[in-house]
């Protein structure tokens, strides 16, 4: 019950009124983010796991731990992903980095953390989700083959934006 | 017998048919509405493109609108053309 009194001809409609605010509140990305990590906590592929309680203080940056799969070249290493989404989320890509010690030695993951794949920027699709990102990088770590860096890494790690999103990437080699 | 039937009250149920549950842009339910809307229905409607794929309008024309050169279907990525 409210604590303060209100003319009775006045309930109807205040009632309605805190129903639309708590729908302003919630906006689309919001929304769209909640379901996500519902469905991430209760059924997350194999091999990700996702920092509920931080993601759920803060929607618009996730930690999500990846184990390298069975049977490849990551087998039994441990990689964090960070997720950051903007307002913009799902119509804009999330912008998607490796942090933490290790970073997969792979063909097209520089050393800062930064990932060469094209679904995280003109591939996108607002129907792609986390858990479908998380999937691609899995199956991009699985089929390589020998553990290099880029070629460019020490260029590119020392001349690019701080933001993967404002690199103009090459999507040239399919095979990894 | 005779019966007299004194009032009664109609009931009725309605559904989008659609090929999926889910509007796969907001993830709510076809039968509900995109989370711009409070009411499901006629100011919430589906459209389906020309490769079969559906979506609420308001979620179609916020993607589309995003996207500067082409205009593809999220799921499938052929060009969007409204059914008619």
């Amino acid at each position: 019950m409210a604590t303060k009194k209100k003319p009775s001809s006045d309930q109807g409609s205040s009632s309605s009124a805190l129903d639309s605010s708590r729908w302003e509140v919630s906006c689309f990305w919001e929304r769209r983010l909640q379901k996500e990590l519902m469905s991430l906590m209760k059924e997350p592929p194999p091999g990700v796991t996702v920092d509920a309680e931080g993601a759920g203080q803060n929607l618009t940056q996730w930690i999500i731990q990846m184990d390298g799969a069975q049977g490849t070249l990551y087998e039994g290493e441990q990689f964090q992903l960070q997720f950051k989404f903007s307002p913009k989320y799902p119509f804009d890509s999330p912008e998607v980095t490796f942090i933490g010690p290790n970073i997969p030695v792979h063909p097209h993951v520089y050393s800062n953390g930064h990932i060469c794949l094209s679904i995280l920027t003109e591939d996108w699709s607002p129907a792609l989700s986390v858990q479908s990102v998380c999937l691609s990088i899995v199956s991009m770590l699985s089929s390589c083959k020998e553990k290099k860096r880029p070629p460019d890494n020490s260029f590119y790690v020392k001349t690019c934006n701080k933001n993967p999103k404002k690199t103009k990437w090459w999507y040239h080699d399919d095979s990894v | 017998m005779k019966v007299t039937i004194k009032s009664w009250t109609g009931v009725a149920t309605w559904r989008w048919v659609a090929n999926d549950d889910n509007c796969g842009i907001c993830r709510m339910a076809f039968d509900g509405c995109c989370p711009d809307c409070k009411l499901p229905g006629d100011d919430c409607p589906l459209v389906w493109g020309q490769c079969s794929h559906c979506f609420h309008i308001h979620c179609i024309m916020k993607w589309l609108n995003s996207q500067q050169v082409n205009h593809q279907c999220p799921m499938c990525r052929q060009d969007w053309k409204f059914k008619e």
